[in-house]
């Protein structure tokens, strides 16, 4: 087996988890990764289970909320953590091109 | 005088009869952790609020056991007005604007918040040395690791500043470090608390709990903390009722499994040795106790790594400087934002796990890792609930061994998740597990023993673990003095 | 030049309407101060949790109701992971692996040939923040942030411009009437993307895909579409070849422009939703959302074709909500029903547009009305007096027969009355009568002038003009 993932794979990862890395860190992710892969690899020496999936261990169904509208924050209370905003809005730097989502 | 290291019916009375007043145990719990500055317990005190509230609880009845009593929360429960870190850089400005349900439940109780308790960074780590804050101490030993990552809550209630704590356990957290430090910790079953408020680390493993000196307190705590919450869809829907009413009931003829899997080779003799002594004690008063294999807790850790760390890879995206908490400086674009931001305001630790929970997510691994774990901790579960059929309760040990320097190593990043391997089977089936503490090692750190329990059962978990305590009747103040 | 087959996917957002918003209760409005629609869960607050609004499922429902789907019985939601200023989380909740509908149609007429369009799936999600772009700013308004979703994505069988027009139109008329959109284009609520490709045969596999976003009318997807085939057919009759992009209508220019070439494929690192346990459809909910669908455009198209409409008028009415659901609840009424629609097409239409009101503003109700066309049926009023008449029909609630009262209007429908001024302008214009017999039309118009002018316009003219028949035979 492999011992180390390529600089492109750990790159990839650090860019959608957009963590900035230095080249040390780049090189320590290589083996590292690459080794905790082998580790969880184990997943797939387990046999015998069924392939129905458990989103976490609830008891319960889901419960519905009535379409009830809350109470909503002061334009101002919800920008007050902002680092940066202007009127009413958050600022940030400029965003070229469209949104990948909806 | 000091009462805070009396036991809360004794409280409760000197209050009830007006002999003490909640300013007198707020500006004692101050003066603990003053003279225990030390251990480090703390990332943020709420001395001027804590004081203006006890000062009003003056003019109000006392009508529970828990009024004007201080609790600590562990820093990753939010607060409306007191600084949330997380243990973390990216929040250490940030103040939020609601409180966790929790939060509100404690505040109903008139309990009063003396401040937030330190902790590894986002709960990632299981020593609290991940802190931004430095690492906690253990109260035993101030060379040694109280554990974590509920670390600052369980050194502040070792060190006995306090009544209670509050920690959250996702692969051990609170049972653990309770280990490490001779207290009660209990882990409740998924869903028993609302993780509202709760900042999340893996959202289907992360639950709250209490962490007290002993088991009735420990009791008292969940009895104000529980209940469906209309804001949490993964709270249980469960009638109200009381954790210590099993207290002091006889145990004989209870049925208790200890799966090997618990007592394997990777356990020091001394706890090994300390945990059969308990055994022992159990067969002497009639309760049977059987070792038994449970199939498929040899994976947990496994599924743990990659359900945990997935979960926290996307857990942790929302903190990218914009709405809240540190951004990055002097940054040319977007993207640099966000590079920035991340790569300055989370630790090693924090960046690491994001790193590989978004590496198990990517592509392809998604189906063969993430998937495929998700299936087989169904199983898992329905194994352990099995063996529920046939026993009242599990033990064993709760840790590998008891607590360890401060200075040892850190580096290896698969260290971390062996001293949490015996708890974390608990997390990922959603049980509830408890640690209380059963002796002392030769140097005399805490040994621990965990009780796991089957779904909603934790007041017959209580039940065994006020007998151990009141049997074995250990003197678990740092220090000697009682 | 070689024949290209075009094959075209549609993907449409809906916003649903609804009170609240998805995962949380703050309003769903739109059109208000920036920010001022949040709360902590739409603002991706640290420790927060979404909640499931009931309303989100009942219309989604509903939607895969009209829309001829399956519906999923137990179903999750997944995260999909990006980082982008609009997504509060750095996730988006959404369905990927189970969407509440599947295999789906609608159901289209091109030029007279009907065409089933297959819906693939239909899901569930929550619309990001909206962005502003200032100079090297970028302002975000999170009021739209968790406003609830549906996307409706077609099999890749559409094959012309016309057709995706009229899939559109069809799916936003149907929504609309269902009550689960307002279907507003120029909102945003409703919300196009195409996937075009070409190939020259259909046992070629597919080339590849060029996706058009963000086209602000009905009209300019047909056209974008049309543009998009052809500048596809030039590049393949140049022999050359283009990479996977996406592009965009641009509306000055009436053609489509490149925003970007795709990159290798996109990775959400999708998972199920932790914080939303599996949701559990039941028969029962299914009933109820069903319960609610008003009767749909084809089937009105169908039952005022039965009633005697004209196919324009029929469709007219269909196209004002409002006035087809007043219209609807005559349907069980013994009244002309060719009448009635033409007096809510014009009289009352034009009231309405003025005034700008809605017919459920106004104080016609359906008694009124009907006693409107009954009386103008048979020949009480005419249409001048209707017009006369209009401000109090749509204003007060007096009947219409006191309203004729009070403004004087008072035909003559005494035939001996009207028989004995007929009798008499006969006599006095002998020279009409000839030309009449002569066979000159107009002349019969003259005369019925005359009645009007000797009865000061009281006179009812269907009984007029049958008496003055009569007469002049």
């Amino acid at each position: 087996m492999e011992e180390k993932l390529t600089r492109e794979e750990v790159l990839h990862v650090a860019n959608l988890a957009r963590i900035k890395l230095t080249e040390e860190e780049i090189e320590k992710y290589q083996v590292e990764l690459k080794k905790l892969l082998n580790d969880v690899e184990k997943i797939n020496e387990v046999k015998g289970y069924d392939d129905e999936i458990l989103i976490a261990c609830w008891e319960d169904n889901t419960k519905l909320r009535k379409d009830e509208e809350g109470v909503m924050l002061d334009p101002k209370k919800a920008l007050e953590n902002a680092p940066s905003h202007i009127g009413n809005y958050i600022e940030v730097p400029v965003v070229i091109g469209e949104s990948e989502g909806a | 005088m000091k009462y805070l290291n009396k036991k809360i019916e004794e409280i409760h009375t000197l209050l009830k009869e007006g002999k003490i007043k909640p300013i007198d145990l707020v500006e004692e719990a101050f003066e603990n952790i003053e003279n225990n500055k030390e251990l480090n317990a703390y990332i943020t005190l709420n001395k001027e609020e804590a004081i203006k509230e006890a000062k009003e609880l003056e003019n109000i009845e006392v009508d529970n056991l828990l009024f004007g009593l201080p609790i600590a929360l562990k820093d990753n429960i939010i607060t409306k007005g007191l600084r949330t870190t997380c243990g973390s850089h990216i929040l250490d400005n940030f103040i939020p604007i609601y409180d966790a349900t929790i939060v509100d439940k404690i505040k109903a109780k008139h309990m009063i918040i003396i401040g937030k308790t330190n902790m590894d960074e986002f709960a990632m780590g299981s020593s609290s040395r991940t802190s931004y804050f430095g690492p906690p101490k253990n109260p035993w030993n101030k060379e040694k690791i109280c554990g974590g990552s509920s670390g600052g809550s369980a050194a502040t209630i070792a060190a006995r500043d306090v009544l209670f704590a509050i920690g959250s356990d996702t692969g051990g957290s609170i049972r653990q470090p309770a280990s490490y430090t001779g207290i009660v910790g209990m882990k409740p079953t998924y869903g028993r608390i609302s993780r509202y408020g709760l900042v999340a680390f893996a959202s289907s493993l992360d639950q709250m709990g209490p962490m007290t000196k002993n088991v009735y307190e420990n009791a008292v705590l969940l009895n104000a903390i529980v209940g469906k919450d209309e804001k949490d869809l993964t709270s249980a829907n469960k009638e109200e009722e009381d954790f210590t009413r099993l207290i002091g009931k006889d145990v004989k003829g209870m049925k208790i499994a200890v799966p090997n899997f618990l007592m394997g080779d990777i356990v020091s003799d001394e706890v090994k040795n300390k945990m059969n002594e308990t055994i022992k004690l159990l067969k002497e008063n009639d309760i049977t106790v059987d070792f038994i294999d449970v199939k498929y807790l040899e994976n947990a850790m496994t599924l743990y790594q990659i359900i945990a760390m997935g979960e926290a890879s996307s857990n942790l995206a929302r903190f990218d400087g914009i709405r809240y908490g540190f951004q990055a400086e002097n940054v040319k674009n977007i993207e640099d934002l966000y590079l920035e931001t991340r790569r300055q305001g989370f630790g090693e630790e924090v960046k690491r796990r994001i790193m590989v929970g978004s590496y198990l997510l990517s592509g392809e691994n998604a189906k063969t890792y993430y998937n495929k774990a998700l299936s087989i901790r169904d199983d898992m579960r329905k194994e352990l609930k099995n063996v529920f059929k046939k026993y009242d309760l599990m033990i064993g040990p709760t840790t590998v061994t008891t607590a360890y320097d401060l200075t040892d190593p850190m580096n290896d990043p698969r260290k971390s998740f062996m001293d949490d391997v015996l708890v974390i089977p608990v997390n990922m089936a959603g049980l509830p597990g408890m640690n209380i503490p059963i002796g002392f090692d030769q140097k005399h750190m805490p040994i621990g023993m965990q009780i796991i329990g089957n779904s909603f059962e934790e007041a017959k978990m209580y039940q065994l673990a006020s007998f151990i305590e009141k049997e074995l009747n250990l003197n678990l103040t740092p220090g000697g003095e009682e | 030049m070689t024949n290209y087959i075009p094959t075209i996917g549609i993907e449409v957002h809906v916003e649903l309407k609804t009170k609240t918003k998805i995962f949380s209760n703050s309003k769903n409005g739109y059109g208000q101060m920036a920010n001022s629609l949040t709360n902590v869960v739409d603002l991706g607050y640290p420790g927060t949790l979404p909640t499931l609004n009931e309303e989100v499922i009942n219309l989604a429902i509903r939607a895969a109701t009209v829309l001829n789907c399956k519906i999923r019985k137990q179903m999750h939601f997944d995260r999909k992971n990006y980082f982008y200023p609009d997504n509060p989380k750095n996730y988006q909740i959404t369905q990927a692996r189970t969407p509440i509908g599947y295999d789906g149609y609608v159901e289209i007429n091109v030029g007279g040939t009907p065409k089933k369009i297959y819906i693939e799936e239909m899901h569930i999600e929550e619309d990001t923040c909206k962005s502003a772009h200032r100079g090297d700013k970028t302002l975000l308004d999170f009021n739209r942030a968790g406003v609830p979703l549906i996307e409706i994505v077609t099999k890749p069988c559409i094959s012309s411009g016309e057709e995706a027009k009229a899939y559109l139109e069809k799916l936003r008329e149907t929504l609309f009437y269902s009550d689960i959109s307002d279907c507003k284009i120029e909102e945003g609520s409703m919300r196009a993307d195409a996937n075009v490709s070409i190939r020259e045969k259909e046992e070629e596999p597919f080339r590849t895909k060029v996706e058009i976003k963000n086209i602000g009318s009905i009209s300019n997807v047909g056209l974008s579409i049309e543009k998009e085939i052809e500048r596809q057919k030039k590049l393949y009759e140049n022999h050359e070849t283009f990479k996977e992009q996406t592009r965009r209508f641009d509306d000055k220019l009436q053609d489509t422009v490149l925003m970007r070439v795709k990159e290798t494929g996109n990775d959400y690192r999708y998972f199920p939703e932790p914080d939303i346990p599996f949701v559990v459809i039941t028969d029962e909910m299914i009933e109820h959302a069903k319960e609610k669908i008003p009767m749909l455009p084809d089937e009105r198209r169908k039952v005022y074709g039965e009633k005697g409409l004209l196919e324009a008028n029929a469709n007219k009415l269909i196209q004002n909500r409002s006035l087809s659901d007043f219209f609807n609840t005559l349907l069980e009424e013994n009244i002309d029903f060719k009448i009635a629609s033409n007096i809510l097409l014009g009289d009352v239409s034009a009231y309405l547009n003025k005034e700008e009101k809605s017919i459920t503003d106004t104080t016609l109700t359906k008694e009124r009305f009907i006693e409107l066309v009954k009386t103008y049926s048979d020949g009480t009023i005419s249409s001048k007096n209707l017009k006369e008449m209009l401000d109090s029909i749509m204003e007060s609630d007096k009947s219409i027969k006191d309203i004729m009262q009070e403004q004087g209007i008072e035909n003559i429908s005494d035939d001996a009355e009207l028989k004995q001024i007929i009798h008499n302008i006969i006599l006095e214009n002998q020279e009409s009568v000839t030309d009449f017999k002569n066979g000159h039309d107009r002349a019969l118009k003259y005369l019925m002038g005359q009645v009007m002018k000797e009865t000061k316009g009281k006179a009812n003219p269907r009984i007029a003009n049958e008496i003055l028949l009569e007469e002049l035979k």
